[in-house]
């Protein structure tokens, strides 16, 4: 028992595998296959008066299809019903995050697509071949949907009806788990900093950026339970809140996927060294890149405090959002760390068009010398035509299925920023 | 596999300090350090030794360099090797100079070895595989045996390893490769191994900048010509120039002559890096016209040269933004401009 | 040459010698939640910094904005 009392941050997940999805009568789990009945959930969408039509396609493994623009990826979940909200603050009312029972459709996705954006450079799944092989979203078995909007809608409106769709399909489809007995459970549970039965184990923590502002959130951009981060300091964010639904990605989201918030790698990496008790992993910090040299100052001041003083941590993790200029706030906030007397690892995101090492970062401080570098400049695939391609539109799903270089960037999960690239640079 | 082999005087037995401004001689067969190159490697054969002095490589390089490159071209030489050369620091810049030169005038594998220390590592890593010597002379037949093994591989056109499988120093390139752990797990437990005390290897480290020195104050701003440049994508309504919004490759030049203020009918940005609607509104929020000339009109300032200078700063290699930046300092120069004021997005 | 800018740390690692801090990456010289003419003269006072910068031996820290 946790020094935290009866009151605990314990998230239980009840892990229901999907081995086949399939159109049907009814949207229901029978074993491992999920039927989805498309009407129902279509009806649902479009009680969003800004869609006017929602095309649902679903997509296997293995199978010889390429889609996108891919707005979000969503694991489907629903928590159980009084154990709390889902995606609170934009589905449901604000009700803390990560306590209690959430059903997880594990090995099912929903991915949605986003008509309005250039297809040319947005990012993609790719289910097969080589690029396949290196994308984590390939071996999932996927419901697309592809919302139609009412024209002359400004983009952040398009935006937030994508962002609106892709929960309630998620946590729609993720209810025909509801009674369902689960393959396996997985408890996860930590009292961060009030955690006492683990002397002597090193405290790590993590502090991740959830938005850059080098691009500026919309008003309706839904990001950290419903608000748009505009004036948002670093904020405590309990890991278990990160995994079950407190955060989705922002629009600005290159290597970003609500998915990997909700198996985010650097969260779940902690806690598998957590349970097996070689270390206490004492909480999480959320935070923003900012534009502004003092609220960047600010912002890193206040992340390095909190992990010290409300967390009492020895090291940090800590990942970046957005482009080039992040790395200048993950690294000063790495540098004020080392300088509270903290050790940090960082990840890198590859900034080297030219390959060479000294176009490659954004900043240099002798002790954030714990670097991971993820590559993908360089890395790209000669991609055959498919047989099938889901796109906004007829012509842009053709030209998707054309045989085209995919680079490593567009491809989703490859270059990810949350922690789930294997991809990785090496300096020769 | 024929062999022209360079040595300074003292590694060719001529002699210390007191010998270093020897000019080159060509000696026949191997000397010191290359008996080994013959040894290690059944087969080599070193058909000369060029020995020269280290006062002389350093003042005298271009000559040398023509009297190596004649000898390898003469010799019929397969390979060409310099050093190894440790921590001298003359020797290592001559022997970079000329397997550099070899290389890329003769197109023959070239193959030296310094410590990392060494002068020449920081000018020529880049263009060679430069082996690790490390700074023990005593250490030779492992770093002979070293510059032999990538030196096969050159002269094969293989493919080199990763510097420390192959003894090289790393030259700055980056290569992806998929691994088996992801960012996560390498991050956890790298910070782990950080925190506990124990050794990390990290996947980077960081470049230092050299430092630029800073032009001398403006004497009198009052008479002087002030410009603005901007590396935020700043560009007429239709991108006259086709700046590209993303690793750009050029520069404009946009007249505001006769301007006091930029409106945002007139302009848009090329620049995928931040939000442009800001500047697209009011493009003296980057490009600062209106103020400016309001400095101007009070005398803060002499005058605005007459046209503003952008391109787009977005991951850009950095080789790229050196000559841009060298490019629009010519041009400023020559237009006479005193002053430049640079907004960066 | 005196640089404005909103990531002052990119600055300074790469050698700039006089920066200034801008006021947002998005828009360095302006503030849109101000009245024009008091971000023309938000504007103006950046600018008089950086001028100030270049009458000024570099080295010293620059001025704060």
């Amino acid at each position: 028992m946790s020094a935290a009392g009866g009151l605990v941050m314990r998230l239980t997940l009840e892990i229901h595998p999907v081995t086949e999805m399939r159109v049907g009568d009814a949207t229901a789990l029978q074993g491992t296959a999920l039927s989805l009945e498309r009407e129902e959930l279509r009806r649902s969408l479009l009680e969003d008066q800004r869609l006017h039509a929602v095309d649902l396609e679903i997509v296997a493994p293995g199978e010889a299809c390429r889609f996108g623009v891919v707005f979000d990826i969503l694991e489907p979940r629903a928590k159980e019903p009084g154990a709390g909200s889902d995606f609170p603050g934009i589905l449901d009312p604000i009700t803390t995050a990560g306590r209690g029972l959430t059903h997880v459709l594990r090995g099912a996705a929903v991915t949605v697509i986003d008509e309005t954006a250039p297809p040319a450079t947005g990012k993609i799944v790719e289910m097969s071949g080589p690029a396949g092989a290196a994308c984590p979203y390939a071996g999932l078995h996927h419901l697309i949907v592809v919302p139609h909007l009412q024209p002359g809608l400004s983009r952040p409106t398009v935006r937030h009806a994508l962002r609106l769709a892709s929960v309630k399909t998620a946590v729609h489809l993720a209810r025909a788990a509801l009674g369902q007995e689960p393959a396996s459970t997985e408890v996860l549970e930590t009292a961060g900093p009030l955690e006492t039965e683990r002397r002597g184990l090193p405290r790590l923590a993590y502090i991740g950026q959830v938005h850059s502002r080098q691009m500026v959130a919309e008003v309706n951009e839904q990001i950290f339970y419903g608000a748009n981060t505009d004036g948002m300091v670093p904020t405590l964010l309990h890991p278990n809140e990160w995994l079950d639904g407190a955060v989705v990605a922002g629009y600005f989201n290159m290597g970003v996927e609500t998915y990997f918030y909700q198996n985010h790698p650097v969260i779940l990496e902690l806690y598998r060294w957590h349970q097996e008790r070689r270390i206490t992993f004492v909480g999480a910090i959320a935070t923003v890149a900012a534009s502004d040299n003092e609220d960047r100052a600010r912002n890193c001041m206040m992340a390095a405090q909190q992990a010290k003083w409300a967390l009492g941590a020895d090291g940090v993790v800590l990942t970046k959002y957005g482009g080039g200029a992040p790395h200048a706030d993950m690294a000063l906030t790495a540098r004020i760390c080392e300088e509270l007397g903290m050790r940090t690892a960082v990840q890198v995101n590859d900034m080297s068009r030219d390959r060479s090492a000294e176009s490659a970062l954004l900043f240099n401080y002798p002790e954030v010398d714990a670097i991971v570098y993820t590559g993908g400049s360089d890395t790209e695939w000669a991609a055959p035509a498919v047989a099938r391609a889901i796109a906004g539109s007829g012509t842009a799903a053709e030209a998707l299925a054309a045989p085209q270089q995919l680079a490593a960037t567009r491809v989703c999960g490859v270059t990810s920023q949350q922690g789930m690239a294997r991809l990785r640079s090496f300096v020769y | 596999m024929r062999i022209v082999h360079y040595l300074n005087q003292f590694f060719g037995g001529v002699g210390g300090e007191e010998r270093a401004d020897i000019s080159p001689q060509v000696r026949e067969g191997a000397l010191g350090p290359g008996r080994l190159l013959e040894q290690l490697l059944p087969g080599a054969q070193v058909v000369s030794t060029v020995v020269a002095g280290d006062n002389y490589a350093a003042e005298r390089l271009d000559e040398l360099k023509a009297a190596v490159l004649a000898q390898v071209r003469d010799a019929g030489a397969e390979l060409f090797v310099a050093g190894p050369c440790f921590e001298a620091g003359r020797y290592g810049v001559a022997a970079g100079a000329l397997c550099a030169a070899v290389q890329a005038e003769l197109g023959i594998p070239a193959v030296t070895a310094m410590a990392r220390e060494n002068p020449g590592v920081d000018l020529y890593r880049q263009a060679l595989h430069i082996v690790d010597s490390g700074t023990n002379a005593a250490a030779m037949r492992e770093v002979v045996q070293k510059m032999l093994a990538v030196a096969q591989k050159l002269a094969r056109h293989e493919a080199l390893g990763k510097p420390a499988e192959e003894g090289y120093i790393p030259r700055g390139v980056l290569r992806d490769e998929f691994v088996e752990e992801t960012a996560a797990q390498r991050l956890v437990k790298m910070l782990y191994a950080k925190t506990v005390g124990e050794p990390h290897e990290s996947e980077f480290t960081a470049a230092s900048f050299p430092p630029i020195p800073a032009p001398a104050p403006v004497a009198d701003l009052s008479r002087a010509t002030v410009a603005i440049v901007t590396d935020g994508g700043l560009v007429p309504r239709g991108n006259p120039d086709k700046i590209a919004p993303s690793a750009a490759t050029n520069w404009g030049a946009y007249d505001i002559t006769g301007l006091s203020d930029l409106r945002g009918q007139d302009y848009e940005v090329s620049h995928r890096g931040y939000d442009t609607r800001y500047v697209e509104q009011d493009p003296d929020r980057l490009v600062p016209v209106d103020a400016l000339r309001e400095l101007e009109k009070e005398g803060v300032v002499g005058k605005v040269y007459q046209r503003f200078i952008s391109t787009s700063g977005l991951a850009n290699p950095l080789a790229n933004s050196r000559r841009l930046g060298r490019e629009i300092a010519q041009k400023l120069k020559e237009e006479k401009v005193d002053a430049v004021i640079l907004v960066s997005a | 040459m005196a640089q404005i800018t909103s990531v002052v740390p990119v600055a300074k690692m790469v050698g700039a010698n006089r920066v200034i801090q801008g006021h947002g990456i998005v828009h360095p010289l302006g503030n849109p939640e101000l009245a024009p003419a008091e971000e023309k003269r938000l504007r103006e006072q950046i600018l008089r910094q950086a001028l100030e910068s270049l009458q000024k031996e570099a080295g010293g820290e620059a001025p704060q904005g």
